[in-house]
Parts: structure tokens; sequence; C-alpha cells
């Protein structure tokens, strides 16, 4: 991806490389690059994460974890994809890691952190558009529960074991609040008497630069 | 290329943005770096920065390599790993040199035992008796278990001593957890070597209870006496019979046969208990 | 600052302690309250025998020591005593091969602080608190001996605790460092205990509200520095020309002799005592009995 402009706060000098760079010289012990990497993604880590779980504490516990997994483990990220996708996917786990130690479950997750189900680029196409088309509307007539479940095993690309742990229900819940979410998505794109389109409204939140 | 604009990353910071919209600004995030720095805005920059130095301490400390890795994944307590890396006697180096000596001493047994070198004694013919073959091992391989525990108790090889005491832990626990580990970690060569020494079958066996009784008796006179002195007079206790016993009786063998075992195991169970007994001792530390 | 025994939150009563035949410490009483007390004397005068009984490092031979109403003595309320206490020993040693971050680590967890990341928050506060955090990789070989007296301070803020026992804090600190030391002091969190010694009068009197002066195994003196430069009032001359007469005297900085002592130097002019002329009075006096 390109390169990064600097916003307020971050450490000086680090602009120059990318985040490939930072990553590999992170995952060889540069703890400069550890600390750049931090002040680049650390932000928006955090936000996304708060969307998915409210406890402050958790959400820091998991940020830190998702760092330390990027140092020292030579050769996790094969170069390919994006950066910030790579780091979702560590983090969520992390942040799954984070919510069973609060929670207390059971069940172990694996030693390391598996790779990233990068969302493919089809679907990032879509996802941006949604929020002016059908699909948008589908989605907010959705419940909330049926649209967790649909938001965690699609968006963010997890399991169903660990869709479980993230929503707080039981793995079975999860199975059948996807079918249930499908069905009914399905439903609303091919009903015949959906009216037209709302218009975007919405359309000022976005610029152009 | 279209971004995201302040206030939908503001509303999407705070969680007010509907859910159709938040999919789109996720999925536009991790393409675009340039919103992804203007959504980092949106946190409180104290609360980054105190994660960002408990970080960066958890960095510098790491995991500690992998055989502590191995360690922790088998259920030892991370707290007690580290508190085992303030020990000389477990690292690399310390293990090095037990290893150096050990190769050399059982090096000259199996060497004058199979002719190819000859002592410096009066010449006599290949195929000496394995007892004054294993002396030099004998005497040198408890001794050198020793030095690992005393490594590992006392003061003069820990230079935080003083912190060590006036701290809430156990003085007794941090004790025996750094000798108990010493002691297997000088016990695994020692043994190893005299399984390639020539001699009899049950050697390797033989050697263990008397290293044992000896660093107990190290232990227990550490209660009595000045650490020093301690490690000191265990030592001699053992080099000295077994010196004598090359010179009366031809070999130091005996001392590792049956009565001696029976004499190393009521030594090392009556030091347990005098250890166990006085262990009130180790909470004030030597300072005298 | 109360010199009622009743309320004090360390209390010594008639301590004593001989090396051989040296007395250390001949019938010590000392009472110290919250906030910074300061320990002068000379070397040798009993100061780190006497700040390595009240850190439960050192027995007495006589005499009780109470900490927060416990008693070291008792074995339960002795650990109780070290949950509350930091201590920095005169040449502290450290593990060379140990990183400033490893170090921290390792004394965190002597303080029973076990959980792997409250034991970073601490480490991370602490080395925020004395300005090491660019250092926390550096290996303690590596450092200068500044920083690693900065790290031995460091060492015993952890686990916040309610009785801080330094001992020569200030040794090998250059003057900004000096100052920082004195700003990190006063800025502790939970207003604990603090007795730290030394045997230079500035630091007492920029940093410490009370004084204790202890000079052959006893305790001269008890009061504020003020209290301690007044005890020199009427006492100190300066002088254009050394008299031999005086107890003390030295050339001082504006090229005039200052001089400790009851007999004026002709054409002398008094001067306002310091607490370093307090001390060196009370020091002769000591000597001369």
């Amino acid at each position: 991806m390109g390169v990064c402009e600097p916003a307020a706060g971050m450490s000086p000098g680090a602009e120059e490389r990318d985040d490939a760079a930072l990553l590999r010289a992170a995952a060889w012990g540069d703890e400069g690059a550890l600390a750049a990497l931090y002040d680049r993604h650390a932000g928006w880590l955090t936000i996304r994460m708060t969307r998915r779980c409210a406890l402050p504490d958790v959400v820091d516990h998991a940020v830190q974890d998702t760092f330390l997994a990027l140092w020292r483990e030579a050769g996790a990220y094969r170069g390919g994809g994006d950066v910030a996708a790579f780091i979702w996917g560590i983090g969520i786990r992390r942040l799954i890691d984070a919510i069973r130690r609060e929670t207390g479950a059971r069940r172990r997750l694996p030693w390391r952190a598996a790779g990233p189900d990068v969302v493919v680029s089809a679907e990032d196409q879509v996802l941006v558009g949604i929020e002016h088309g059908r699909l948008g509307q589908a989605l907010a007539g959705l419940s909330p529960e049926l649209r967790g479940a649909i938001e965690a095993t699609v968006l963010d690309g997890l399991t169903c074991a660990e869709a479980a742990v993230l929503l707080g229900v039981a793995e079975g819940t999860v199975k059948s609040r996807c079918h249930r979410a499908r069905v009914a998505l399905r439903a609303a794109l091919t009903d015949q008497h959906a009216g037209p389109e709302k218009p975007a409204h919405r359309r000022e939140a976005w610029r152009t630069s | 290329m279209t971004h995201a604009g302040e206030d939908l990353l503001r509303g999407y910071a705070a969680g007010t943005v509907e859910v159709a919209e938040v999919w789109s600004v996720e999925a536009h995030l991790m393409a675009c770096a340039r919103c992804r720095s203007a959504l980092s805005a949106h946190v409180d920059a104290g609360r980054l920065a105190r994660s960002r130095s408990v970080l960066m301490v958890r960095a510098a400390l790491g995991d500690g390599g992998r055989v502590r890795r191995l360690l922790c994944r088998c259920g030892v307590p991370d707290h007690l790993l580290r508190l085992l890396g303030a020990t000389p006697s477990l690292r690399r180096s310390w293990l090095l040199s037990v290893l150096g000596v050990l190769s050399v001493v059982a090096a000259e047994a199996v060497a004058v035992r199979y002719g190819w070198v000859h002592a410096s004694a009066a010449a006599r013919p290949a195929g000496y008796r394995d007892a004054e073959v294993l002396a030099p091992f004998l005497l040198v391989a408890p001794l050198l278990v020793l030095a690992g525990v005393a490594a590992a108790f006392l003061p003069m090889f820990d230079p935080a001593f003083r912190l060590a005491v006036a701290a809430p832990f156990s003085g007794f626990t941090l004790l025996l957890v750094r000798s108990v580990c010493a002691l297997a970690a000088a016990l695994v060569p020692v043994v190893a070597a005299t399984f390639l020494l020539p001699g009899p079958r049950w050697l390797p066996l033989a050697l263990l209870l008397p290293s044992l009784a000896l660093c107990a008796l190290a232990l227990a006179a550490a209660t009595v006496l000045d650490p020093r002195a301690a490690a000191v007079t265990a030592g001699v206790l053992w080099a000295v019979p077994v010196l004598l016993l090359l010179e009366t009786a031809h070999g130091p063998l005996p001392i590792v046969q049956a009565h001696a075992q029976f004499a190393c195991l009521a030594v090392l169970c009556a030091c347990a208990m005098v250890l166990l007994a006085r262990r009130d001792r180790f909470e004030w530390g030597w300072a005298r | 600052m109360t010199l009622d025994g009743s309320t004090a939150a360390v209390r010594v009563d008639g301590l004593s302690r001989r090396y051989g035949a040296t007395r250390a410490l001949d019938g010590v009483d000392l009472r110290l309250e919250r906030g910074i007390t300061g320990l002068l004397g000379p070397n040798g005068a009993g100061k780190t025998t006497l700040l390595s009984i009240l850190a439960t490092v050192g027995e007495p031979d006589a005499g009780r020591v109470s900490v927060f109403g416990l008693d070291p003595r008792q074995a339960a309320q002795r650990v109780e005593i070290r949950r509350r206490l930091g201590y920095l020993p005169q040449e502290l040693g450290y593990h060379r091969h140990f990183t400033v971050a490893a170090f921290l680590d390792y004394v965190a967890i002597l303080k029973e602080i076990t959980g792997r990341r409250r034991r970073a928050e601490e480490v991370a506060r602490v080395l925020a608190a004395i300005g090491l955090e660019t250092r926390a990789r550096t290996r303690i070989r590596a450092l200068s001996g500044g920083m690693r007296q900065r790290l031995g301070i460091a060492q015993a803020l952890l686990g916040k605790p309610d009785l801080l026992v330094l001992d020569e804090p200030t040794a090998g600190l250059d003057p900004e460092q000096r100052l920082r030391f004195r700003e990190l002091l006063s800025g502790l969190p939970g207003d604990p205990v603090i007795v730290l010694s030394t045997h230079q009068a500035d630091d007492i009197a920029a940093i410490c509200p009370h004084v204790v002066v202890l000079l052959q195994g006893r305790v001269q003196f008890t009061g504020t520095p003020a209290d301690l430069a007044a005890t020199a009032a009427g006492r100190v001359w300066a002088a254009s020309e050394r008299d031999d007469r005086a107890h003390l005297a030295w050339r001082g900085g504006d090229n005039r002799w200052r001089h400790v002592g009851d007999d004026p130097p002709a054409g002398a002019d008094l001067v306002a005592p310091t607490v370093e002329d307090g001390y060196l009075l009370l020091s002769h006096a000591a000597g001369s009995r």
C-alpha cells in the first residue's frame, strides 16, 4: 500500500518506510520499527476493536498482544496483500483470546496467529458501495443479532467457533443465525415488490480527494 | 479516490454510524492509509501512549527463548522461569564449563582404561582395574554438582542478593527453586558422562544419591554456618573419603556401593529435615 | 513532623548493633513520619546499618523496631513489612547480563507481582518516572554509573511501597539528575515514608523537611534543616585570612575564609549559618568527646 502521510503525534523519521518494510524490520527485532508500526496502526485498530468489544481494558490488551505478535515473528508476513488486513487478521484473533481470558472460556486457540482471511477485492468493491444500495437497506433490515453474526463471519473472516466467543453465544447459535441472516438477505434482495433505491442522502459523508 | 469525511470518521469512532456505513468504512480503511491516520486522531492520545510504553517494555522483555517457551507450555509458571534467569549455574557458559571439565576427566579415564595412555605412576599393563581409573571422575563429578548448587544459593553469586532478602518473596522458596534446577541441570551431563565410562553398569545411578546427599548437606550446613563455609565443608567431606579410599583400598568404588548408598540416603534425609526445620534462617539473609 | 511516638509510622527504640569490637549503633531512638527524612552522617556512623535494619535485611543486637505497627522479628509480619517496602542498598550489584527491563522484571517478581501484564505496567511506570524508557533493552553492563544509580532507585519504586529506604541514593548523580530525583521523590503516589541517607548536607537542605544526624552510632540531632543550621548561629565567621584556632576553616567561593568555631578570628564578620555548618559543629563536638 502507499506511503502513509504523517498524522499528529507520530514518531518522526518513520514516514519514509512503508508498512511492509516496517513489518519486516519489526519481525527482525527493530524496536523503532515496532514503535512506528504502533504509531501508525494502533489508533484505527483500537477503534475497530472497540466496535466489537466495549471493554476498553480488553481492547488495550488485545492491541498490545497484536503488536507483540508482530515482534520477532520472522516470516509471518508473506508480503502479499494489505498490511492493514494482515494486522487486522492477527488483531481480531488476539481480541478473541482476550475476551476468552476475560470470560474464562475453556477452549484453547492455536499457538500462532492463523493466516488472515483477507477480504477479497470483489467483496471490497461491493462493501464500499453498499450504503447506497439495496444491500445496505437489506442489512439495515436485519435484527442486530443476525447482523452481528454476518459481520463476524463475513467481514472479519472468523470461524464459527471464534465468532461464538466474540459474540458471547454458543457455536450452534452462530451457525443458525448466519443461516437465517442469509435467508433474510436473499429474500430482501430478490423481493420484487421492493421500492426504488433510497436516494443517496449520505453521499456528502464521503469526499473525493 | 474517495475518502471518508471527518464527520463520518468521528461518527464511526463514536459508534453512532449505521451498520451499512460501518462496513463500508471498515472496508475502505483496509485500503487507505490516509483515512487510517485520520481516524487515529479520534482515540485518546494518553491511552495510546500508556499502552505503547507497556508494549515496548514487553517487547524488551521478550519471551526468553525456545527453552523457556517450551517450559511455559508445559505449565511451569512464567515468574519462576524468570527468577531462574538470575542463577549463574543455569547459564550456557556455566553448563558448557561443566561439560568441558567432565569430558576431560571422562576422556582421561577412558584413555587410561583402554591403555591408550599410560598413567603417570609406574608403568602398568593395559587393562587397569576399573576402580582406580574411575577415581578422578568419582571425585570430580559430585563436586561439580555441588558447585552448581552452591552457585545457586551463595550470596557472592547473586549481586542483587540484598534485594532478594528485602523482598516479600520467600527466601526459602527462592533457594529451593534455584537449587533444585541447578541440581537437575548439573546431574544431566554427569549421568550422561558416566554412561560413556568404563565400569560397572550401575555407575550412573550410583552417583545420584551421593550427589543429592552432598547438596543437601551443603544447604543444611548453610543454616548453621556461613554459606561459603558450608559449601566448602560439604566439598571437603566428599573429597577426603574418596582420596582416603584411593590410598587404602586401591579404588574408590566402595564409596558408591551398597552400604555407602544407604549412608548417603541417611545423610540426605537427615539434612532435608534439618533444612526444613531451620528454613527461617534463609529469610534473614546472611548480613552478619 | 511529630515527635510523639504514639502516632509515628516507623518507631525505633534503643537499637544497638555491633560488629566485633565496633559499635555500629548505640541506643538509637527514632520516629519517622510520612514524608522525607534525611539521615546525615559520615561514613562509618552507622547509617547503613540502621537502614538495613529498617529494611529488615539486618538484625539488631538489642532494641525494638516497629514499622506501621508490625514487628520484623515475627516471620509473618516481616513478610508484610517487606510487601510495603522499597529498598536501595548501598553499592547495589546487578546481574551484568540482565537488560534494564529484565532486571526490573526480576525485582517485580521478588515483590510478588506475578501477572505478566501487571509487571510490564509497573516496569513501564517506574522507567518513565526515572527517565530510562529508551534504555529498556540496554544491558546493565553498558550503562553509566549515574544510570545504574537511577535504575537502583527505579527498582525501589516498584510496587508503590509505603516505606522507601534509600542508602546514598544521590551518589554518582550529576546536579541535574539530583534535581530530577528531588522532583521524583516529592511526587510519589501514596505519600510514603521515605528515609534516605547521605553525607552531603546540601542534599539534605534541598530535599528533606526532616533531618536526623547520626554520629558514632548515636542520634545527635533531630529536627528541620533550619534548626540544624540554627545550632551554628553565632559561630560561623568569614574573614579574609585563615585563622587556625577555629574548628574548621576553608576558602569559600567568594574567596574569603569561612571559619566555624567559638572564637571569632580578628576582623571576621558573622555570617548566616548553613546546614553544613551546623553539621560540622556537631561532628566536631562528637569527635572531641
